[in-house]
């Protein structure tokens, strides 16, 4: 679905430029959910922001169903860390989803159903009429989820969505993802720099390394059953193995 | 004993705790004006030279005669109209030209160092030419506060619409919002708050700048008759038309919050959150 061949991305100048990432190969198939970790400054952001069409790789080509990525498109919606930047916080939860189904064009007579299903979705719908400077971190992600799904995207790109909440809350969010997930089988790329994050959710954990010059270093298939709990030998085990292969700013 | 006292005792304090919290802001208000009058009355009368400052009974009684002629008001209003008409244009046409600096960097490029050294012609410094330009008529009022106005907004507004975050713009146009409606839905909601808070410093700015235009070039207005009440040595009617201008300028201030409270509260309120 998602096809990634030998991308590079300079920043800057050629000469002295930053290579931030370099030779990245990448393939996300439909209805997968797949974690690029590493930790802070290896180019999970930039690569992801280059598969959302808002960078353009410097060399290689990103594929999106066979066609090249030429800008955002309306198929794979990205989803930010700061969800009170990204949400309209002059709207209501119900307008911000509102303001979605417009600029989609969906037509008019939709657009009460979407929303009503949707909020429910993310267990919003009481708060509806509230402004997103009145809700949680945990409740402006959920709108953000929202507000994602409500354009019907084939893919999201999650930007370490959950980073900033506290330990409990991303709890809840993991199982909530990974249910909104199942349900509506969208293929999901989240970048994390948390290991158990990416044990708990993903299918495949891409590790990355430290830049300059970012590659994925290793695939690793999870095949293990979720929920997934990390005290499990399985879990824990996989921990340690990634953990390993982690590398970090010298 | 003590539960007879208690509960007639309590209703009366708590009410009395109500009403000081509830009225507290008007209350303090209130006091610091009356002995702000109080002190000016009483250092007139004992202190100085009353006719150098003349005391506020005496200014009050000045005041009545102009009040019921309609004197001050029309001095007020030829003001306000003033005010009104370049504060209105200035703000357009800063607004206008705010968002374009703001989106196209080509354009801010060129015209902002252009920008940069015109802002210091206060409108105090534009009096000379613009007589020169305009005559002693209204235009070359409604120029001065135009001229005062602009460069405030202009300022203000391209900075908001620089500012409205990267990532908000980015979500929107995932989600399928074109370059129009990123820009109209977006960005300048974003750069609301900027907009606003340069209009109002520009509204304060456009209150001062009124006088000295009218002080040097006018026949009406409320720097005019301070000019008038100077020539003529009249202390009294100088010191009516200073406080005019205080709650003239303290009114409109609060009239816009009003307003912006009314109808841009929720492009206001998130400040804190971004």
């Amino acid at each position: 679905m998602l096809a990634v061949r030998n991308v590079s991305k300079v920043f800057g100048a050629d000469a002295d430029g930053y290579i931030a990432l370099e030779g990245i190969d990448l393939q996300v198939s439909e209805g997968e959910f797949v974690c690029l970790l590493g930790p802070s400054g290896c180019g999970k952001s930039t690569l992801l922001n280059i598969l959302a069409g808002f960078d353009q790789a410097s060399e290689g080509s990103v594929d999106f169903e066979g066609a090249p990525v030429r800008g955002a498109g309306k198929d794979r919606v990205m989803f930010f860390q700061d969800a009170g930047a990204a949400l309209l916080p002059w709207l209501s939860t119900e307008e911000n989803v509102r303001f979605a189904l417009r600029v989609r064009k969906m037509p008019k007579q939709q657009w009460p159903s979407i929303i009503d299903k949707y909020l429910a979705m993310v267990d919003l719908a009481e708060h509806r009429h509230k402004f997103p400077a009145q809700l949680s971190g945990g409740m402006r992600q959920r709108l953000q989820i929202a507000r994602a799904l409500a354009v019907e995207p084939k893919v999201l790109l999650m930007d370490e969505p959950f980073a900033a909440l506290d330990a409990l809350t991303r709890r809840r969010m993991h199982g909530f993802l990974l249910d909104i997930w199942q349900r509506t089988g969208k293929t999901i790329v989240f970048v994390t720099h948390d290991i158990s994050e990416a044990v708990t959710l993903a299918d495949r954990i891409c590790v990355m390394s430290v830049g300059p010059g970012s590659r994925i270093t290793e695939v690793i298939g999870v095949d293990l059953p979720r929920p997934r709990d990390l005290a499990d030998p399985g879990a824990a085990r996989l921990f340690k193995g990634v953990e390993a292969l982690l590398t970090y700013e010298k | 004993m003590t539960e007879d006292t208690l509960p007639v005792s309590e209703p009366v304090r708590r009410s009395k705790t109500k009403f000081w919290s509830r009225h507290r802001g008007s209350l303090l208000f209130a006091s610091s004006i009356i002995f702000a009058f109080a002190g000016w009355q009483f250092l007139s009368s004992f202190v100085f030279n009353p006719f150098l400052i003349p005391p506020p009974l005496v200014v009050f009684e000045t005041m009545v005669p102009m009040v019921k002629n309609g004197e001050i008001f029309r001095h007020v209003a030829i003001s306000l109209a003033r005010v009104g008409v370049g504060f209105a244009t200035g703000c357009a046409a800063a607004i206008l030209l705010g968002v374009i600096l703001g989106r196209i960097k080509l354009v801010n490029d060129l015209l902002d160092p252009v920008i940069e050294l015109l802002r210091y012609l206060s409108p105090t410094a534009m009096i000379p030419i613009a007589v020169i330009w305009f005559g002693i008529g209204e235009t070359s009022k409604y120029f001065l506060i135009f001229w005062g106005t602009f460069f405030i907004v202009l300022i203000n507004t391209t900075a908001g619409v620089m500012r409205a975050p990267m990532i908000r713009q980015r979500a929107a146009e995932c989600l399928g919002a074109n370059e129009l409606q990123i820009f109209l839905l977006v960005v300048i909601p974003s750069a609301a708050p900027y907009i606003v808070t340069g209009m109002r410093i520009a509204m304060a700015s456009s209150f001062m700048s009124i006088i000295p235009a009218e002080i040097l070039a006018a026949d009406s207005g409320i720097g005019f008759l301070l000019q008038q009440s100077s020539v003529l040595l009249q202390t009294n009617r100088i010191f009516v038309a200073l406080l005019t201008i205080c709650v003239i300028g303290f009114i409109f201030d609060r009239l816009f919050r009003i307003a912006v409270d009314r109808m841009l509260s929720r492009y206001m309120s998130y400040i804190a959150l971004t």
